[in-house]
């Protein structure tokens, strides 16, 4: 199984550790893929630990700058991610996890479809298939 | 299933209802009953910036079929309207049942009508944001949230229905400040004190504000006193 993780901020911890301990299985391959707006994952990574503490292999990719969502989805249907998890930043009045446009963009692709789960820091898109 | 919150443009009956010369803050459909042929018998909570006098408020909706003109008990901003309008008048509504989403609130401010509907799964909300923005333009989603039970449909919070309106706004913040400050958790978070202090009112005025919330509260549920 494959596991994209889109990474927005470096204060993502829990969200990361939310995927890796509750939704990846250790031995699988992780993404993590950076927003322009994050320069570097070293903190990140290194508070988390991926391999050490979650026994998963990992890489790390930039999305390109002036990247739009297909450049998202190209990029999960050339990895052939069967999930995209995305951290939960902010939550409405009403305690729902806010969806920034990004996420929007995903949601509402025409070429990706699967299951939509909300965790508590993360949102999971999971059993992904890709159209055309 | 996954709750949604999610906002387009003002639109239909919300539409109309901001463009009268009184200033609106709020319009929220609480229900709609179906009519023969293409109308909606539709129930509004509309609250105004100032107080309005029902023949005011019946000069200015003029244009539109009122059934019945309602005001708040307590909080004289607030109007309940029955209108007799357009299908189309309420046409999110509409979208929403007809893609067998289920509509909790839709509530116009701020030049938006924002709306939570519940939906079965992930292309459940691709089919119904589809049909939002066929027909609407343009849709921002704003939240998410997974849940188990259907909740309350539209219409379907008694309890919300009822109060509206029968707090005044002073009652309404004191509740509120000492909902979210923890006053009614066991044991308490916070003192009566602090909650005085925060609102800078004295202790006395918060215990007044606080029964006033209270006997109103059970004047709802149990009646008036004999």
């Amino acid at each position: 199984m494959t596991t994209i993780i889109i990474i927005k901020s470096v204060d993502n911890h829990s969200s990361v550790r939310e995927i890796l301990g509750s939704v990846v299985d250790a031995g699988e391959r992780v993404h993590f893929l950076r927003l322009p707006t994050v320069q570097c994952l070293g903190s990140l990574i290194q508070e988390v630990n991926p391999m050490i503490n979650y026994g998963v292999d990992y890489t790390i990719h930039p999305l390109p700058e002036g990247y739009d969502v297909s450049t998202l989805v190209e990029f999960a249907t050339e990895f052939d991610a069967n999930r995209i998890c995305i951290g939960i930043s902010d939550r409405t009045l009403t305690g729902k996890a806010r969806i920034d446009d990004l996420t929007q963009s995903i949601l509402l692709h025409d070429d990706i479809s699967g299951d939509f789960v909300v965790g508590e820091h993360a949102i999971i898109l999971e059993e992904l298939e890709y159209g055309d | 299933m996954l709750r949604i919150e999610f906002q387009i443009e003002l639109a239909g009956i919300s539409s109309h209802l901001f463009d009268i010369d009184e200033p609106v803050t709020s319009i929220e459909i609480d229900n709609a009953l179906p009519v023969s042929g293409d109308k909606v018998f539709l129930f509004l909570s509309v609250q105004f910036d100032s107080e309005i006098t029902a023949d005011r408020l019946s000069e200015e909706l003029s244009n539109i079929d009122v059934v019945d003109v309602t005001q708040a008990e307590l909080n004289r901003h607030i109007y309940y309207l029955g209108v007799m309008a357009q299908l189309s008048d309420a046409s999110v509504l509409s979208l929403l049942t007809e893609t067998k989403a289920i509509p909790h609130r839709i509530v116009g401010k701020n030049a938006q009508l924002e709306v939570m509907a519940s939906v079965r799964d992930w292309n459940h909300l691709k089919e119904v944001a589809d049909a939002i923005e066929t027909e609407h333009g343009s849709l921002e989603l704003l939240g998410t949230t997974q849940t188990e039970n259907i909740g309350f449909p539209l219409g379907g919070n008694k309890i919300k229905h009822s109060m509206t309106g029968k707090l005044s706004e002073e009652q309404l913040e004191v509740l509120e400040t000492a909902y979210q400050m923890g006053y009614f958790k066991v044991p308490q978070e916070v003192t009566a004190e602090e909650i005085a202090s925060e609102l800078d009112i004295s202790r006395s005025t918060l215990s007044a504000r606080l029964r006033r919330v209270e006997h109103n509260f059970c004047a709802l549920l149990f009646g008036p006193q004999e």
